[in-house]
């Protein structure tokens, strides 16, 4: 009897198992359509639907509905989405976009079993912009770091080796070499152009020694030495005509000024690579290491994928989000769309412009750790457009650097 | 007896109400609703992911002693004033030159002159940021070709708030040029004719007859451009950011800023309120001024 007991129990318990395990597979078969938002700087909605269609053909049952939003549109439509309980599955940010999302996406620790194996995977820089408290929130996929590309060929015109002088110069040198090349080359105008954006001109404002954000980066404080410095350094560049006032003053693309061969020099981010390779075929260009006033920096910065807490379909979602995310999908990824890797163990395959991307490397090697902090401080990002508009009141000499400054403080204390 | 006064009050009263109640409820979903979730909000402090806080008119009062409103606020008055005579008098020109059917080809020009108006404001910014750019511009590659000094279009404040308010012209001249043919074309052209029987010039009948007669026409311009020019937007962000520094940023942009990138809704709100209290009282004046009814028969 006792036998047959176990025998019964054992076919009831198998059987359980047996639907329940059907269930279980019946589930994982639904049809499932992700949502997916994103921006492009290229070609990167193509190459991510290129990257993940292995996973989408392993997965039959998972389709993927893309809607690509122009960048100046992106946070604005998201937020709404959000606002409106219907953000998207997966949505492509910037770090910029961390700082003012973070509360309404879906950590990815409730996902995996080692959430501290997946951050190891990743840049300490790029990790850093995507945590909250203990919290992962997004996939970093790719970093960004801001540099200085230069006209090549202008520069070997002048007589100048701008590769080996880069090593080690200061922005005094440049200045005094720039002149000779804007000397040596007809229809070469302007020293450099920097694109007219707080987040490039921070580049400028770290290397004369400023800060935006005090010590503990809990208040945004642009009143320092360094960064009075570094703008009243800008506005001279301006009046002697070192840098174009069209960019700043009038919105005029720098990468177009670049292109046309009007300046020697452009601090952009490291996307300009890709921009530059497809684009520019009158004269040769490289990425150089950026001059050095009181340390020499880069600004790091990145573009992360996640999901969201109101999102349909988040357990597909970061399922996709994990492949897209592994080491063969990110190499592919980076080279693809021309973007510096964020994952620590990837030897992207780059079929041109190696060198370009080590020189953005060894500068976010040197760069220091606040500047990222500062960057993921959402007050600082809140102020955004208005510290752009206070560095033009001072081109324009509406005000002074100091004036600028305070104005930046007391605005950004409002929130 | 009873049944024709009933079959009257359903086509008098009953039927007209049907008739407009889809406009209604359009309108009632989607411009009486929200305005009054603006006006709620404007006295809120509230940003996407925080909850709502009452906070009476502290919106309105910060708004008092905030610099850059008034800046924004004065650059929309300057904008809005200027282009608002400079659209009437250019539209009614075209009007004047193209309603009469004297001159050749009059319908192929009334189609050159209206085509901007059928061009996306956001198209038409990035086209005059192309021609009138510092140094990629086309502009001033001829004006250096030909040994000339470029022109600041874009960089100088002055300049820019100029060209803009040109830019603006040409992109909605057509528009309102076609309203004012057809008004020119509803005036009967006897009243001319008498006119010139008894010895009226050509300014007498034009300030006699035509500006009378167009004068239910001429509020319908003021009142849509007068709107249209408060709400300017595409067309400034595509030309020149609201720049050079806040030479032509309008409290469009501002509310834009304010709401989506400082992440303060209810503050935008209130810059809202404010902008469409000096719409209604734009508009009013208008109306008072030109609104008379007058009998010309």
């Amino acid at each position: 009897m006792k036998k047959l007991m176990l025998i019964m129990v054992s076919i009831l318990l198998c059987s359980t198992v047996v639907f329940a395990s059907g269930a279980t597979e019946g589930e994982e078969d639904k049809d499932v359509t992700l949502s997916v938002m994103w921006f492009n700087d290229a070609n990167e909605s193509d190459v991510f639907l290129d990257t993940i269609d292995e996973y989408l053909k392993a997965n039959e049952n998972v389709k993927v509905d893309m809607q690509v939003v122009s960048f100046s549109e992106y946070e604005q439509k998201l937020k709404l989405m959000i606002s409106g309980g219907n953000p998207p599955d997966i949505a492509r940010v910037t770090n910029n976009h961390l700082s003012s999302l973070g509360s309404s996406l879906e950590p990815i620790n409730n996902y995996v079993d080692d959430i501290s194996a997946v951050e190891d995977m990743f840049m300490p820089g790029s990790i850093a912009f995507a945590k909250d408290g203990d919290n992962l929130l997004a996939y970093p996929t790719e970093a960004t770091a801001n540099g200085m590309l230069v006209n090549l060929t202008a520069w070997e015109n002048a007589g100048i080796d701008v590769k080996k002088l880069s090593k080690t110069w200061t922005w005094e040198q440049w200045e005094e070499a720039v002149k000779e090349v804007i000397k040596a080359n007809d229809g070469m105008k302007y020293g450099l152009a920097l694109d007219f954006s707080p987040h490039r001109y921070s580049t400028i404002l770290f290397e004369f020694g400023g800060r935006q954000m005090n010590l503990d980066q809990s208040e945004v404080e642009f009143t320092n030495e360094g960064t009075i410095n570094s703008i009243n350094w800008f506005k001279r560049l301006h009046d002697e005509g070192l840098i174009p006032s069209s960019v700043w003053l009038g919105s005029e693309n720098p990468a177009e000024l670049f292109q046309a061969g009007l300046v020697a020099c452009h601090i952009g981010g490291s996307w300009n690579i890709n921009t530059y390779n497809t684009n520019v075929k009158d004269f040769e260009w490289c990425a150089v290491n950026t001059p050095k006033e009181e340390i020499r920096s880069s600004v790091p910065g990145g573009k992360f994928i996640a999901s969201f807490k109101d999102s349909e379909n988040k357990e597909e979602a970061m399922k996709l989000m994990a492949a897209f995310s592994s080491k063969e999908s990110n190499e592919k990824y980076c080279a693809d769309t021309f973007n510096l890797s964020a994952r620590v163990d990837t030897d992207v395959p780059y079929i041109s412009n190696k060198e370009d991307f080590t020189v953005f490397s060894e500068d976010l090697k040197v760069t220091p750790a606040f500047t990222a902090l500062e960057w993921k401080a959402s007050s600082l990002n809140k102020v955004y457009s208005y510290i752009r508009e206070q560095i033009v009141q001072v081109l324009m000499g509406n005000i002074s650097a100091e004036e600028a400054t305070m104005n930046i403080d007391k605005e950004a204390a409002k929130f | 007896m009873k049944k024709r006064t009933q079959k009257g009050n359903f086509h008098q009263i009953l039927a007209p109400i049907l008739f407009l109640l889809p406009n209604l409820l359009i309108f009632g979903l989607f411009i009486i609703i929200p305005a009054f979730q603006g006006l709620r909000l404007s006295f809120m402090k509230w940003g996407v992911f925080t909850p709502k806080q009452f906070v009476g008119l502290d919106n309105f009062k910060n708004l008092l002693s905030d610099e850059v409103f008034w800046i924004t606020f004065k650059n929309t008055i300057v904008y809005s004033i200027s282009t608002v005579i400079c659209l009437l008098i250019s539209s009614l020109v075209l009007a004047l030159l193209l309603s009469r059917n004297k001159i050749k080809g009059e319908k192929a020009f009334r189609a050159t002159f209206y085509i901007p108006a059928l061009i996306s404001l956001i198209a038409v910014g990035i086209a005059w940021r192309f021609i009138l750019g510092d140094e990629m511009g086309i502009i001033n590659y001829v004006l250096r070709e030909m040994n000339f000094n470029p022109v600041s279009w874009l960089t100088n404040g002055t300049m820019a708030m100029l060209s803009v308010i040109i830019v603006t012209v040409w992109a909605q001249s057509g528009y309102y040029m076609i309203m004012f043919i057809a008004g020119l074309q509803a005036i009967p052209i006897e009243l001319y004719e008498a006119a010139k029987i008894d010895g009226a010039s050509a300014f007498a009948s034009f300030k006699r007859i035509t500006i009378p007669m167009l004068k239910s026409t001429i509020l319908v311009v003021l009142v849509l451009a007068t709107i249209q020019s408060f709400k300017a937007y595409e067309l400034i962000v595509t030309m020149t950011k609201g720049g050079p520094g806040y030479a032509t940023k309008f409290v469009v942009q501002q509310v834009y800023q304010v709401a989506f990138i400082e992440d303060r809704f209810g503050y935008a709100s209130s810059m809202s309120m404010v902008l469409m209290i000096v719409i209604a009282i734009f508009t009013l004046i208008q109306f008072k001024a030109t609104g008379k009814e007058e009998s010309y028969e």
